[in-house]
Formats: structure tokens, C-alpha cells, sequence
């Protein structure tokens, strides 16, 4: 596909040294789907790999994609959506980023999802944390706070999350849900905290999601999240790959600072 | 016994009461006399009338709780982690721990053992302090069921004594209808003389003493409770009321009173972050 | 010695009037135990606590709420509820006299000893008569800005306050659901026996306090050093229904 070998240095190295969860799609993006973890054993020898260690204590091998043509392979496994954890292959306790996942419920939608963001926002700033904000490709946001420091643990990360999630929801009920329970979800947002973990995979920045139309989860501007939840205007909010490769040209990668910002969560 | 002032709204204030104590075991244990041993569990049979309101923050209406909390650090202590002390000087303590309180009348802890039977006029009422009931456990209902008739019908009260957490208590166990019911007493040197109060002039007038007699049969009745009412606390009622009638309620945020999990001080940390994000937005 | 004196009223019903003081007449004597913290042994103290952020609340930020539906409180001003507050007045209004022995003991809350003022004409008269009778006198008062309902009642010469609970404090002994179960004539009549040969006039100065004085022994026991012995708390075995005759005629036995 054309998309990934334009955007591969953009996306590179956000996919660097990551174990792939490939989702594959054998028949096309209408038909079934699985989740492979595993890197195929017929993959070519230039494949990068890594041995990481389970939950229950086996070894499995990960694809890494850091090149152009592992990359290209991927794609030819009809694995049109990336997944990668929140730490890498060789520190896998250690997650470079804290996230915040926000989905909207039934009823809610992205414009919902845009004031939860900025709200967040604000919330982080206040604790001198910067955050960075990129589409899910689907209905909603992710807003990620990169940490990129060897002292960062999930069990942090997660603890974190989960309170300032508790916060925002205590003093934003009607809009906010930090619980899982999908009859608490419908109007509400539900921030799901719990991605901050090793075992769990964010879609990657710049990957294409597996939908009628080809969108793609985008980084955007906290700028234009705040004109589009002001004007109510979606549209924005939804970046199709086309789109997605005039702008990364003009504008560079936007979640750059995500992989290099050094922060430190406070109170801890 | 009908409380007269339930209204719909206010109705949880009188409903199901004995219900609820006799589901609220404060002890359970065994009362015996002679050879006969009868498991029970102890309940409250009064309840306080007071309409009772919940303390809440006021910046948000979050519930408050009463915890034990460390003067110097301003922090809530976990369960955990407070023991019991016995001041011997000033600032130094004695520890003691839960067993080492039991032992000290083990016998005493687990069973109520009616050593004598009493004549219940024989008593004078300021020996009394706090009543109970007492509700049969799980195959002593016989045993108690003969207790209470043998003494209904004699007309006589248990003594015995007991060792509830700290304190050790005597107590008098009498019957209440088909009913046992325990009544704690103070013990004879917690009763204060009257002896420095008594009038000096003891020379009593008999055509004063007549003229109260005649008084006082002129307003003689039967005992109805009923007829008395807590005034405070229906003008309290009212109140409520009419707040109920012309203010909406506000609604205090959902708290899962998780004890000892949760970075309490990060939830309060960021809470105090929110607020000045929320000010300024 | 009485209790120091907390209240001054004066008793009335019909044309009479009895100028009293109030005192308190039981004193509990306790061992007061402090509660630590294990980390460093300091006194702890109870406060009251914001279940959300689990930090204490000054008085400042505390307010009343009266919860009528779960979640949802209507907040309630310390001023406002001072409306509700009765007025105080010094009178002790007697309503009616009734049997002393129809006050049942579950309705008795507190009690004061009754000081006369001098002269104690009126006082003594109330008491020889109320004595003589065998009455007490229902009657209401607000104090320290409570209202209250209580015994007036006497003992020897000297005249008390009992305060009463109020109707719908007490809990009805039917509310407790208890099975009605058939006791044979057999049962009955050792149990009665068994209670005549166990019954003794009550002698209250016969009881001490054993626990107080054991606690102290075991406080001075730790203070020097000395090791204690954990006695396990002993739970006797419950008498079987079937196997209660035979535990009453060993009882008898025993006693007789």
C-alpha cells in the first residue's frame, strides 16, 4: 500500500524497537480479523526480532518494524493496523508515555471526547506536564504524556491515570466516566486508564485503521481541537490518509516530543 | 407504638427499626444459669429519635467520615496501623493489645452467667444504665423460651456479669413479654450519695403532704408514652420540609470508600489541581 | 457527694411550685485507653475526614446535610436549625402522676438528683407524698436548648429527674420476630425451682467492678516488664433442646 511507504519516516520511529501486534485482515477490512502477537515464522531473515517473556512465564518472538521493507512486509500481511505497546521491546516494563484512551459511549461522540481532552489539558499543564492529543481513527482521542525516563513503571503510570481519571470524573460526572461498566458509559466518556499496562497496545501514530474509508489515527494541534469542539465541527477530527500525508509534508510529525520530552509525574 | 409524624417523605425516619436491630448483633455469645447454656446475640432495643444529617464538605458535598488521623502529619492513619496505649506518664504509653484485654476475664468475654435471681422492685431504678435485647441464636431457642416464661412468671430479673470490649459490665436479664431483654447497671460505687443534698429540715408538715396528695390525685393517669413528643425534632422536621418543598437537594459525588487502597494524598493533590483549572476555565 | 450542680428550674403543676437544682448522680469510672499510631506512638485524634480526597476537613468547610434519597442532601445552616432550637425556660411542667411501677425500665435515660431550696416546705411535702403514693410525675423541660420528657420520682426524701426516651425510640419487643415455642409442664416447673433456689435479695455492694481492677493489675504487670498470659475466652457448650430437662433436674440438684 502506498500510504505506509510514504509515511514510513514518520511512522518509523514511533514503531522502533516496539513488539508489532499485527491485526490482520486476510479477506479485506469487511470480513474477520485476528490479533497476532507472534511474528510469522515464514518472515524473511531481515525481519528484526525480539524474545520477550509472557505473563505466564514463555518466551515468544516479536516482529520489530524499524525499517522501510519490514515494514512493506507487514503491510503484505494484510495487517493493515499497527499496534504497539507503551514500552519497548528491551525495557518492556518501562513505558515511555502515560496515556489517556478516551471513548466515547453509545450516545456520546468525538465533540464529546474533544472537551474531555482539553479539559485534560488544562488539568496536566496545571501539573506542569505536557500532554499530546492524536485521533484514535475510530470515534475517539488518545492524549499521551511522554515520560522517557528509565524510573518510569507502569505500576506509576497506571496508578496516575487512574486517579487524575477519578478526578475528572468526580468533578465532571455528567461527562466523564473512569468506570468500564457500559451502562455507566452511554452519554459519557469513558477515560480507560487501565491501557497503562505492558501487556496492553495503543494503535501506533500514523497507522491506518481498518474502516470503509481509510482513516488514520492523526496527531492534532490542541489549537484546532479547541476551534473544532468550539465551532461543534467534526470534521476535522477525522483524518483520511490522503489527508494524512499532505499534512505530516507540510507540518512535519507532530508527535515528535512523545518520544523524546522528558518528564517526571509529580506526587508520586 | 406509632410514631405520628412519619410523613412519605421523612418516612425513613420510623420505618422497620426493629427489623434492623435485630439484624445489628452488637455481641453474641452464650447466657447461662446452673448447667443450662443458651447461645444468643445481643441487639439494641432503644434507638435515638434525633434526626440525624450527614456532615458534608462543603465544597463539593462529598460525605465526610470520622477516621483517626495523626495530629502531627494531618493524615488519616489505616486500620492497620493504630494499636491501643495506656498512658503511664504524660506522652509515654503502655501498649495493650486485643488479647491481652480479653484475657483479662476470659471467662467473662464470651458468656453471661446469671449467678442469682432478683426481685425487680427490690432494685432502685438509678442502677439502671443502657437496655438491651437478647435474640436466640441457632438451637438455644428452647432454653431461652423457658428462661423468659420461668422468670415472667416469677416475676424475678438474672444478675450476672460480662466484659464487652473494655469494659466490664453488670447486667440484669428479665423478660419483656415472651422476650429476654438485658439491662446494664452501674455498679454501687459509681452512684453518687445524696446525702449532701438531702433537705436539713427533715421535720415533715403533714397538711403539706396533704394538700400534694390531693393534688396529685386530681392528675392521676395511666403511663402513655405516646402522648409526648419531641418537640426539637419536629420543628427540625418542619424545617426539612419546607426546604424539601421550595430547594432542590444537592447531590454528593459517588465515593468508593476504598480503606487503605488509593494514593490518598494523589487524589487530593489533583483534586486541588482541578480546582484552579476549573476557576480559570 | 453528689454531682456538681449542672441546672437550676423549679418544678410546677397546678398552683405548685418547687424552686430546684439539678445534679448529676452516677459517675462511670473508666481506665481510658488512647489509640496510637504504630509508626511513632503519638496520640491519635478523630477527625472527620472527606471520603473523596481522605484528607481532614477544617470546621470551615464542614456542612449539615439531611439526606432524602441516597446521594441527594438538603443542606441545612447551623442558624437555621438554631430556629428549631426550643426556648429555655426554667420550668419543669408535671402533666400527670402515674404508678411508678408502669414506667418499664427500658424508657429510663438518665438521672439527676433534684437539690431543694431552702425553705424545703413544698419539696418535702411533694416527696412524703409522692412517697406515700407510689407515683412519679411525667413531666416536660427544655435544657441547654433540648426538650425533654422525664420521671419525676422519689427516694426517700430526696427527689430525682429521669429523663425518658421518647415512644419511638424504643424498639417493641415484637419487632425481634421471636418463635413461639411449647415448653412442657415438667420444664417449667424445675425451671421455676431452680430460679427460687438461685433467687437472693439484691445486695448492689456486693458487686465491684473485678474488670477495672484486673485491667489495672495487667497494666502494672507490662509496666514492669512482667510477661502475659493469653487466656483464651471460653465458650460453653449450648444446651441442646432435647437435653434441656435433663440440664435443669442436674441443675436442681446441684443447688438444692
Amino acid at each position: 500500500m502506498d500510504y505506509y511507504r510514504r509515511i514510513s519516516p514518520f511512522i518509523l520511529p514511533h514503531l522502533k524497537d516496539r513488539a508489532l501486534t499485527l491485526k490482520r485482515y486476510p479477506n479485506g477490512v469487511e470480513e474477520e480479523y485476528f490479533y497476532e502477537k507472534r511474528c510469522p515464522s515464514n518472515r524473511p531473515s531481515w525481519v528484526k526480532t525480539a524474545r520477550i517473556t509472557r505473563d505466564e512465564g514463555e518466551q515468544m518472538t516479536v516482529c520489530l518494524v524499524n525499517d522501510l521493507d519490514t515494514l512493506i512486509w507487514v503491510e503484505n500481511l494484510a495487517s493493515l493496523e499497527l499496534h504497539v505497546p507503551l514500552a519497548r521491546a528491551g525495557s518492556p516494563e518501562t513505558p515511555d508515555s502515560m496515556v489517556f484512551d478516551l471513548d466515547p459511549g453509545d450516545s456520546a461522540n468525538v465533540l464529546d471526547c474533544a472537551r474531555v481532552a482539553l479539559i485534560l489539558r488544562d488539568l496536566l499543564l496545571e501539573l506542569k506536564l505536557a500532554s499530546y492529543v492524536k485521533t484514535s481513527g475510530r470515534k475517539g482521542l488518545h492524549v499521551y504524556v511522554p515520560l522517557n525516563r528509565r524510573d518510569a513503571t507502569f505500576e506509576d503510570t497506571k496508578k496516575f491515570s487512574k486517579s487524575v481519571s477519578e478526578v475528572l470524573q468526580h468533578n465532571y460526572p455528567d461527562l466523564v466516566t473512569a468506570k468500564m461498566a457500559k451502562e455507566l458509559r452511554k452519554q459519557k466518556v469513558f477515560i480507560n486508564w487501565s491501557q497503562n499496562d505492558h501487556s496492553k497496545t495503543m494503535i501506533c501514530v500514523y497507522s491506518l485503521r481498518a474502516r470503509e474509508k481509510p482513516v488514520v489515527s492523526f496527531p492534532l494541534t490542541w489549537k484546532e481541537l479547541e476551534d473544532s469542539a468550539s465551532r461543534r465541527d467534526p470534521g476535522r477530527l477525522q483524518v483520511l490518509h490522503s489527508e494524512a500525508l499532505s499534512r505530516v509534508e507540510k507540518e512535519g510529525d507532530l508527535f515528535r516530543d512523545v518520544l523524546v520530552k522528558k518528564q517526571k509525574l509529580p506526587y508520586l | 407504638m406509632k410514631n405520628p409524624r412519619s410523613a412519605p417523605l421523612l418516612s425513613k425516619l420510623s420505618a422497620n427499626r426493629g427489623k434492623d436491630a435485630a439484624e445489628q448483633g452488637i455481641w453474641s455469645g452464650t447466657i447461662s444459669f446452673s448447667l443450662v447454656a443458651i447461645p444468643v446475640r445481643l441487639v439494641r432495643a432503644v434507638e435515638p429519635g434525633r434526626v440525624s444529617f450527614r456532615m458534608l464538605h462543603s465544597r463539593d458535598y462529598s460525605p465526610l467520615l470520622r477516621r483517626m488521623v495523626c495530629p502531627e502529619e494531618e493524615k488519616i492513619v489505616p486500620a492497620g496501623e493504630i494499636i491501643r496505649g495506656y498512658e503511664i506518664t504524660p506522652g509515654k504509653y503502655l501498649l495493650i493489645t486485643d488479647e491481652e484485654l480479653e484475657s483479662v476475664s476470659p471467662e467473662r468475654s464470651r458468656t453471661i452467667e446469671i449467678i442469682e435471681f432478683i426481685d425487680m422492685k427490690d432494685v432502685d431504678s438509678i442502677y439502671y444504665d443502657h437496655p438491651y435485647y437478647l435474640v436466640p441464636l441457632k438451637g438455644g431457642e428452647k432454653s431461652y423460651a423457658l428462661l423468659a416464661e420461668v422468670m415472667r412468671r416469677a416475676n424475678k430479673a438474672g444478675l450476672a456479669k460480662f466484659v464487652l470490649g473494655e469494659r466490664e459490665y453488670l447486667v440484669a436479664v428479665k423478660s419483656t413479654g415472651s422476650a429476654l431483654s438485658l439491662i446494664t447497671l452501674h455498679y454501687r460505687d459509681e452512684i453518687l450519695g445524696d446525702e449532701d443534698i438531702t433537705p436539713e429540715e427533715a421535720r415533715i408538715e403533714p397538711e403539706e403532704t396533704s394538700r400534694m396528695k390531693r393534688i396529685i390525685k386530681g392528675m392521676i393517669s395511666d403511663f402513655n408514652p405516646d402522648k409526648y413528643a419531641d418537640k426539637r425534632r419536629e420543628k427540625i422536621l418542619t424545617l426539612l420540609k419546607k426546604k424539601a418543598r421550595e430547594t432542590s437537594p444537592v447531590e454528593a459525588p459517588e465515593v468508593e470508600e476504598e480503606e487503605g487502597e488509593g494514593p490518598a494524598d494523589l487524589i487530593a493533590m489533583l483534586q486541588k489541581s482541578m480546582r484552579k483549572v476549573k476557576k480559570n476555565r | 457527694m453528689a454531682g456538681r450542680a449542672i441546672w437550676k428550674g423549679y418544678i410546677h403543676f397546678k398552683d405548685v411550685d418547687v424552686p430546684v437544682k439539678l445534679h448529676t448522680a452516677v459517675k462511670e469510672e473508666r481506665i481510658q485507653f488512647h489509640l496510637l499510631h504504630s509508626r511513632d506512638r503519638i496520640k491519635l485524634k478523630q477527625q472527620l475526614v472527606c471520603a473523596y480526597e481522605k484528607v481532614p476537613v477544617p470546621v470551615e468547610e464542614q456542612t449539615r446535610g439531611f439526606e432524602l434519597e441516597k446521594g441527594k442532601y438538603l443542606i441545612v445552616d447551623p442558624s437555621e436549625l438554631e430556629l428549631a432550637e426550643p426556648e429555655d425556660s426554667r420550668v419543669i411542667e408535671v402533666h400527670e402522676f402515674v404508678k411508678t411501677a408502669q414506667i418499664d425500665p427500658v424508657f429510663l435515660e438518665r438521672v439527676y438528683y433534684l437539690e431543694p431550696d431552702i425553705p424545703a416546705k413544698a419539696y418535702n411535702g411533694l416527696a412524703s407524698a409522692m412517697s406515700e403514693m407510689d407515683v412519679a410525675g411525667i413531666c416536660t423541660w427544655t435544657m441547654r436548648k433540648r426538650s425533654y420528657v422525664g420521671a419525676l420520682k422519689v427516694s426517700g426524701q430526696v427527689l430525682r429527674l429521669n429523663t425518658l426516651r421518647y415512644a419511638d425510640e424504643v424498639i417493641p419487643a415484637d419487632s425481634l420476630e421471636l418463635k413461639n415455642i411449647p415448653l412442657s409442664e415438667k420444664e417449667l416447673k424445675i425451671g421455676s425451682d431452680l430460679i427460687n433456689q438461685l433467687t437472693a435479695p439484691f445486695q448492689p455492694q456486693k458487686f465491684e467492678n473485678e474488670h477495672q481492677k484486673k485491667l489495672h493489675v495487667l497494666i502494672d504487670k507490662k509496666a514492669r516488664g512482667e510477661k502475659i498470659a493469653i487466656l483464651r475466652p471460653r465458650r460453653l457448650k449450648p444446651t441442646a433442646s432435647n437435653k434441656l430437662l435433663e440440664a435443669l433436674e442436674a441443675s436442681l440438684k446441684k443447688v438444692a
